[in-house]
């Protein structure tokens, strides 16, 4: 982690994305480099799912590349962007509401226990882990983690799912409107969970209607507008939020 | 079966909280007065919570109706009866465990009746026209159906088709070929006599009174196998969740195609196993038995409290679901109720259970 030059972590270049004829990305281009959240903004219709699914592997882009740390990289499926340590948290995370917050949080990565032809998983460091997990993302409520993701509110379930992006070491955590239908207290956790992130070396790209959550924990603000980046290296301790508000909605 | 039910916490709800010191309390509340509520109310929620399980309304219900048959007829708990009802039992029994898992990966099977009826023609087929020795005629009856699940699998993984229709199909082909190969008579099975195999898997023995087959150990040992598989291991995990949310296992690199393909082989395979006991213990082999088991056995799996639509499922509760059903065939008989009526009492409890587990849901999910 010593490197003098910053290498940049992801390098998507000249993406373009039509949709029929509709143009929803054109000719983007964005970095983020390694411990840095970068803040993307822009109004509704603005193209930033756009290239947040194309990046997280949702939707194929029609024409661009993508490079991590360097190496052009193919990203075809939500699983290629999982292997590559790119992990995105939509607000319905993709979390199976039957089974239990400790399953959930290992589902596909299960950690075993005894000889391998039982097919045993690890159930009480699965729980354990879960439960320092959920304590550490400020679920305030003592909710033990057997709890099916069912029961929980909307706030709880986006926990749990960035809980899971960072116990795993993903370097780039995706968060998508993360705060939306989040309490106070359940928001302040957010914020400072990506702040910690950023603390343990991952980087974030960080997307929220709410200026002010953005202006609180992001290192560099992206601005879409029509599907172009009009902006990409705002520095949020240098403006202010009004300007920034000026710079999405194209009016001086 | 009390191994079991104490390792499905996970798939129902979380175990209820340990109350420390209850002792202390109620003795505090003997003094101040005001705790009291409050210890009353920790044992209301652990009523509260082991009677939301979806265990409890089966478990019950299995309950009233040993009682109900016992205190109208005694002779219902007698030896005899006992071993009479278990005999047949534990063969639908082996079907609806491995329909339990298969469902809660969000698929069911309306072959495994068929299949039922099938394998044992085939090895008998085998071993009475091809001289085929028992123990190959076995294997191979077992790898044929392991292939028809497989092709189930694959039409619903592969071609995306409802595995209601793609084993509604399987169902008529394999009933048609085994009405085909053997046109339409049953073959012939009295040959099994001391085979050892045939001992060792529908042997029976006298404990007392009550007469025990071998494939009672089988029902048990696959009580025991799938249980800890759907609650302990990744597999189970992967199951449970390829039926509550497929996709959002597939994106977290679950293989839900293969887990859905191994199912549907288990199931038809567990199938095959029971026709085969099946046919040894009544030497007959019928190419028309198994006719509608499928949905007696779907019947068993949902009234244990296993969700038809997937995600969530109970070896546990499968097994109550199972004896509820025969202990009511095998009841209303020894009562006097016409069994033609058996029908409308199988059909009643389905829709009571499955009102109680709708109703048990929605306030478990309004309630936390």
């Amino acid at each position: 982690m010593s490197q003098p030059v910053r290498q940049p972590l992801i390098q998507m270049s000249h993406i373009y994305k039509s949709y029929g004829r509709v143009q929803a990305l054109e000719d983007v281009s964005l970095t983020v480099n390694t411990h840095e959240i970068v803040g993307l903004l822009g109004d509704n219709g603005a193209g930033k799912s756009t290239l947040i699914k194309v990046l997280s592997g949702a939707v194929p882009h029609t024409s661009g590349d993508i490079f991590m740390r360097g190496q052009k990289v193919q990203i075809h499926s939500t699983t290629d962007a999982i292997a590559l340590g790119i992990e995105t948290i939509y607000q319905d995370s993709a979390l199976v509401t039957q089974l239990s917050i400790a399953r959930n949080l290992f589902l596909g990565r299960e950690p075993m226990i005894g000889p391998r032809w039982m097919n045993r998983m690890d159930r009480k460091m699965m729980d354990r882990v879960a439960g320092e997990l959920l304590k550490r993302v400020g679920i305030g409520k003592n909710i033990p983690p057997t709890t099916p993701i069912g029961s929980l509110s909307g706030g709880e379930r986006q926990a749990v799912a960035i809980a899971r992006a960072m116990h795993f070491d993903s370097d780039l955590i995706i968060l998508d409107e993360p705060t939306n239908n989040l309490g106070v207290a359940e928001t302040q956790g957010v914020l400072r969970f990506v702040r910690g992130a950023r603390d343990s070396g991952h980087s974030c790209i960080f997307i929220a209607h709410n200026i002010h959550h953005v202006f609180q924990v992001v290192d560099r603000i992206v601005v879409m507008r029509r599907g172009r980046v009009v902006a990409d290296d705002i520095d949020p301790k240098k403006t202010t939020v009004e300007a920034v508000e000026h710079v999405i909605t194209g009016m001086e | 079966m009390g191994g079991v039910s104490r390792t499905t916490d996970c798939v129902g709800l979380p175990p209820p909280p340990s109350s420390p010191t209850r002792g202390g309390v109620l003795h505090a509340a003997t003094i101040a007065g005001a705790p009291l509520s409050e210890a009353t109310a920790s044992q209301r929620l652990f009523a509260n919570k082991f009677i939301a399980r979806p265990e409890f309304g089966p478990l019950v219900l299995l309950v009233v109706e040993l009682v109900v048959f016992w205190s109208i007829n005694h002779d219902f708990l007698s030896p005899g009866n006992i071993g009479n009802t278990l005999a047949f039992t534990v063969e639908l029994g082996l079907i609806a465990l491995a329909m339990t898992l298969l469902m809660t990966s969000g698929e069911f099977d309306l072959s495994v009746g068929s299949v039922f009826g099938f394998s044992p023609v085939l090895m008998w087929t085998l071993m009475n026209s091809g001289g085929v020795p028992m123990e190959l005629a076995l294997l191979v009856c077992l790898g044929v159906a392991g292939a028809i699940g497989y092709f189930n699998g694959w039409f619903v993984t592969k071609l995306k088709i409802p595995s209601f229709l793609v084993t509604l199909g399987m169902l008529l082909v394999v009933r048609g070929t085994a009405l085909f190969i053997t046109d339409g008579f049953p073959q012939r099975t009295w040959s099994a006599g001391g085979h050892w195999l045939a001992q060792v898997l529908v042997g029976d023995f006298y404990i007392g009174g009550l007469r025990i087959y071998m494939s009672l150990f089988w029902f048990a040992i696959a009580v025991a196998v799938l249980g800890y598989l759907l609650t302990q291991t990744k597999v189970g995990n992967w199951i449970q969740a390829s039926g509550g949310n497929p996709l959002a296992a597939r994106a977290r690199g679950v293989n839900v195609n293969r887990t859905k393909t191994g199912l549907f082989m288990l199931s038809s395979m567990l199938a095959a196993f029971a026709g085969v006991i099946s046919s040894i213990r009544t030497s007959a082999a019928n190419p028309n038995s198994g006719t509608g088991y499928e949905l007696e056995v779907i019947a068993m799996v949902v009234i244990g409290g296993t969700a038809l639509t997937g995600g969530r499922g109970t070896i546990f509760g499968t097994v109550l679901g199972i004896f509820i059903l025969r202990v009511m065939r095998n009841g209303i008989v020894l009562i006097g109720v016409p069994g033609l009526a058996y029908n409308i009492f199988i059909g009643a409890i389905i829709l009571g259970m499955m009102a109680l587990h709708s109703w048990l849901e929605r306030r478990h999910q309004a309630g936390t």
